[in-house]
């Protein structure tokens, strides 16, 4: 309980950072007015409602939706280094809005949204099922390299298109440059719509994932079939990555940082675990996005990047405490 | 011995492959006269366009290729090349942040102490007393080390221009446009110093092989051997990353496709085979990039990235059946 | 009664089990013996429903196991895997919790009887005080207690178990063993194990089936299924068999071992 309200606190403090940061500089006072008294006239207020409101909303769903990704792709292959972000998403992300914009001309925010989001979420399930995940024995170092694998392999497919196709360069550049800036434009309400039904479905067949953390043979002895838990579990990752992507641009390596955090605050239930990665993972994204807007201000460092700098080390750190046995 | 043979006529057919197609095909005989003449459209293919990028390709997929069979041979494990273990990522951030950072240095010498300072980094974070650091987790930290190093990458390139990005950016792919023959001179100058040097650590690299506890006790100081062999291993692979940025999944390839053709054994013959299979793979590939699209130069790195990535699946799949991984 | 009819299982390759007929006395401690390969943790598994049977068919006290539905199956009968994957970090208490899986929905709260089950299980098995540890600190013999608590926790009729002795040391091995013999005669629960020490399995179970490379080889009381001629015909193996000094059991004592040539 005094876990949650410190979260709680903490989020509440990065969203007021976050409200408050940027090229102008503006109070909390500002924000109260501008919930009560709106003046479409007050640029502080537009600035906050058109700009940074959508920015940190986008940031805490996005957040929360890749901790709770990362949390059961983690649990589901008993793999401390599985994240859905690592590598893969992002580039397939950008290879499907390419395709996309390519095939159906359009290239405005939502559209890409759009694209973004089956792109990302096919590269999640490839990832794994291409790291062995599928039949339930994925060591880290399998789903890592096969992670590496697949993205040199859509990155190289999205610089050919970028090469092939000029204007692809900047659809791209609007996407990854974007990021949570442009989440105003984005289809927020529906992306977070998939992402609050994966989360549930995550939070709902937690127990059936725990068991099936305990080996597919355990799990059938406990009255669940693992193939379902398997498919349930894939489906809660597949909307949780494909409407964070979609909404925030290339995030990666918070899947993977936040349900490290989370585990020894949570305790053992997975249910605890998924709420608290969330709120962990909203407010690293959050975060890092007020990070990024302060480093190199008044210019800006885009979130996903702050969060990979982050994100790098943290795998790292993981690495080495892997025991040897535990790396196959 | 055929499979050696054969290995270096593909080699010289590619060469001539790569300097015959483009985006104008030439003639051999066009070719040929401006060999014999020096003169006329050949000479210029020869002297200015494709001949120092077909040199530099070369160049640089052998000192990759090599690079990638010691490490493979080192830590006895197929996935062991400096493109997975992050070296080649830190050379890459190395000569971004000359850019950034306006530091005037020659491109190899920033890329040797990108590789260098990163192996040293996964060197220390992986290394564990006593027991010996299994290659796994080796992989694993230079994997890690090798994201963060991207990251940082992408981080400085934020502060670039436009135009310098966009050149950045092409750079990171990997790419062999518009090379002269002074990057041919470059690759193949510290290329041939380093290959000696990693010859003459063929015997205690064979006595390696067996394993370090089996070293020590064939009288090898194995800690010391090890940091040696990497580090030449390292310089190989920035010498060819600085002229070629960091090309993926060519030193990764390079040994096992190598010993394959040739069928070769001992560690010497290895390094041998896996130098020329990379040099292979750069030409065609960059062969292959070139020719594939009309009227567009896709950057080299995309071919490798093409080609190397279902070939790490797939080497991860056999590695997988065979209960190693 | 736990039965099994013309039973046939394999895996990718060819049939590992077949046409195999058996039937294990349910209120007994059972042991599954025989040599390495001879399919006896596959016989389990299948009895258990984790493997799926290839032809013929397994029935739990007379119903058709393949017609229950997974959740109902686990409330009657509980399986130890061989090497189930601790969960990092747990605490055994935790553990053990996951046992009450087949008996709660996915939003019923934790009710008394879980606790009551739970509470049972740990006390059963002597790690009531180790709860609150962390599974990893634990012993070898006190992990393969709390993942029994596991197990007996789900409150089953029957109990099977995947060599529940393997890696443990011998005092360890007769500790679980007399456990699960205890466990029997307290609550009536079935327990079937596949073993590998012939004469712990004579020593703590009323009933043995012994396979061989064609099949069951000899089924029943321990000193009918122990004879010289069944150990020669599973194992080939020439041996005495002995009473146990200490409890009067069979005791399995090899003769010479054919020699074997070592290559020069």
């Amino acid at each position: 309980m005094r876990q949650a309200a410190l979260l709680a606190l903490l989020l509440g403090l990065g969203a007021a950072l976050s409200l408050t940061t940027g090229p102008r500089a503006l109070g909390l006072s500002d924000f109260h007015t501008a919930l009560t008294a709106y003046d479409p006239h007050d640029p502080a207020h537009v600035t906050l409602m058109a700009i940074r409101l959508p920015r940190l909303v986008a940031g805490l769903i996005a957040g929360a939706a890749l901790g709770v990704a990362g949390t059961v792709m983690q649990t589901l292959t008993r793999n401390p280094l599985a994240d859905p972000g690592i590598l893969g998403i992002n580039a397939g992300a950008a290879f499907a809005l390419l395709l996309g914009a390519a095939v159906f001309g359009r290239a405005d925010q939502a559209a890409i949204a759009l694209f973004a989001f089956p792109g990302a979420a096919l590269a999640s399930v490839a990832v794994f099922a291409l790291g062995g995940g599928l039949r339930g024995d994925a060591g880290p170092v399998r789903l890592t390299l096969a992670g590496a694998a697949l993205n040199a392999l859509l990155l190289s497919m999205v610089t050919a298109m970028v090469l092939v196709r000029q204007e692809s360069l900047d659809i791209l550049r609007f996407w990854v440059a974007g990021s949570l800036t442009e989440a105003v434009y984005r289809p927020v309400a529906q992306m977070a719509l998939l992402a609050c039904t994966g989360a549930a479905l995550a939070l709902l067949i937690a127990p059936l994932i725990e068991a099936l953390s305990m080996g597919a043979d355990m799990a059938r002895g406990l009255g669940t079939r693992p193939a379902r838990v398997q498919a349930g579990g894939l489906l809660a990752v597949t909307l949780t990555t494909g409407a964070a992507v979609a909404i925030a641009g290339p995030i990666a390596f918070l899947g993977l940082m936040a349900p490290h955090l989370a585990r020894p605050l949570a305790g053992a239930s997975l249910r605890a675990q998924l709420g608290t990665s969330a709120a962990l993972g909203a407010l690293i994204l959050t975060l890092a996005d007020v990070a990024g807007r302060i480093i190199l201000a008044p210019g800006e460092v885009r979130a996903g990047i702050m969060v990979a700098l982050l994100g790098g080390p943290v795998f790292v750190w993981i690495a080495r405490r892997l025991r040897p046995g535990a790396m196959a | 011995m055929r499979g050696a043979a054969s290995l270096a006529l593909l080699l010289v057919l590619a060469s001539v492959a790569a300097l015959l197609h483009g985006q104008i095909d030439a003639a051999p005989s066009v070719l040929w006269q401006g060999l014999v003449t020096g003169e006329g459209p050949g000479a210029l293919i020869l002297d200015t366009i494709r001949g120092p990028r077909v040199a530099t390709a070369l160049g640089a997929g052998a000192v990759l290729g090599l690079s990638g069979t010691i490490f493979q041979t080192l830590f006895r494990n197929p996935l062991a090349a400096p493109d997975l273990l992050g070296f080649n990522a830190g050379a890459g951030l190395a000569i971004i942040a000359g850019i950034a950072f306006g530091i005037a240095l020659p491109a190899p010498v920033l890329a040797a102490i990108g590789g260098l300072a990163v192996a040293g980094v996964v060197g220390a974070l992986a290394w564990r007393r006593g027991s010996g650091t299994p290659a796994l987790t080796i992989i694993l930290v230079g994997l890690g080390t090798g994201f963060t190093a991207t990251a940082l990458a992408t981080f400085l390139m934020t502060l670039l221009p436009g135009t310098a990005a966009a050149e950045a950016q092409r750079w990171l792919t990997g790419s062999l446009a518009a090379r002269n023959w002074a990057h041919a001179a470059q690759v193949w100058g510290f290329g041939m110093a380093l290959t000696l040097l990693a010859f003459s650590q063929a015997r205690p690299l064979m006595v390696m092989e067996l394993g370090g506890e089996l070293a020590t006790g064939l009288g090898v100081r194995a800690e010391p051997a090890r940091w040696r062999i990497s580090g030449i291993a390292v310089l190989l692979a920035a010498a060819g990353v600085a002229v070629a940025g960091p090309v993926p999944f060519v030193a990764l390839m390079a040994g096992p496709f190598g010993a394959r053709m040739t069928g070769a054994r001992s560690p010497a013959a290895r390094m041998a085979a896996g130098a020329a299979a990379g040099a292979l793979i750069v030409v065609l590939a960059d062969l292959l990039a070139r020719a594939s699209v009309p009227g567009l130069q896709l950057p080299v790195g995309v071919a490798t990235g093409l080609l190397g990535a279902p070939y790490l699946l797939w080497r991860l799949s056999r590695e997988m059946d065979k209960g190693d991984l | 009664m736990l039965e099994a009819s013309r039973l046939t299982l394999a895996y990718d390759g060819g049939p590992v089990i077949e046409a195999l007929d058996l039937s294990l006395p349910g209120d007994r401690v059972t042991a599954i013996i025989g040599p390495n390969g001879c399919g006896k943790s596959t016989l389990l598994k299948a009895l258990a429903r984790i493997l799926p049977v290839r032809s013929g068919r397994v029935t739990l006290d007379g119903e058709d196991m393949a017609h229950l539905p997974p959740r109902a199956l686990a409330r009657r009968l509980a399986i130890l895997p061989q090497a189930p994957r601790a969960p990092e970090g747990i605490r055994v208490a935790d553990l053990v919790r996951r046992g009450r899986l087949p008996w709660r929905g996915l939003l019923s709260p934790w009710r008394e009887e879980d606790r009551a089950a739970c509470a049972e299980a740990l006390a059963a098995v002597g790690m009531t005080e180790l709860a609150d540890r962390d599974l990893a600190e634990l012993s070898g013999g006190q992990r393969q207690r709390a993942w029994l608590a596991l197990v007996l926790a789900q409150r089953t009729p029957w109990l099977l178990l995947d060599e529940p002795t393997t890696y443990l040391d011998l005092t360890h091995q007769m500790e679980v063993l007399g456990l699960l013999r205890r466990l029997n005669r307290q609550s009536g629960t079935a327990v079937v194990s596949v073993l590998h020490d012939l004469n712990l399995a004579a020593r703590y179970s009323d009933h043995l089936v012994l396979l061989g490379e064609n099949g069951v080889i000899a089924a029943g009381r321990p000193e009918h299924v122990l004879t010289p001629e069944h150990l020669g015909a599973a194992f080939g193996l020439r041996a005495q068999v002995m009473p146990d000094p200490v409890t009067g059991t069979p005791m399995v004592v090899p003769l010479d071992t054919p020699e074997t040539e070592v290559p020069a």
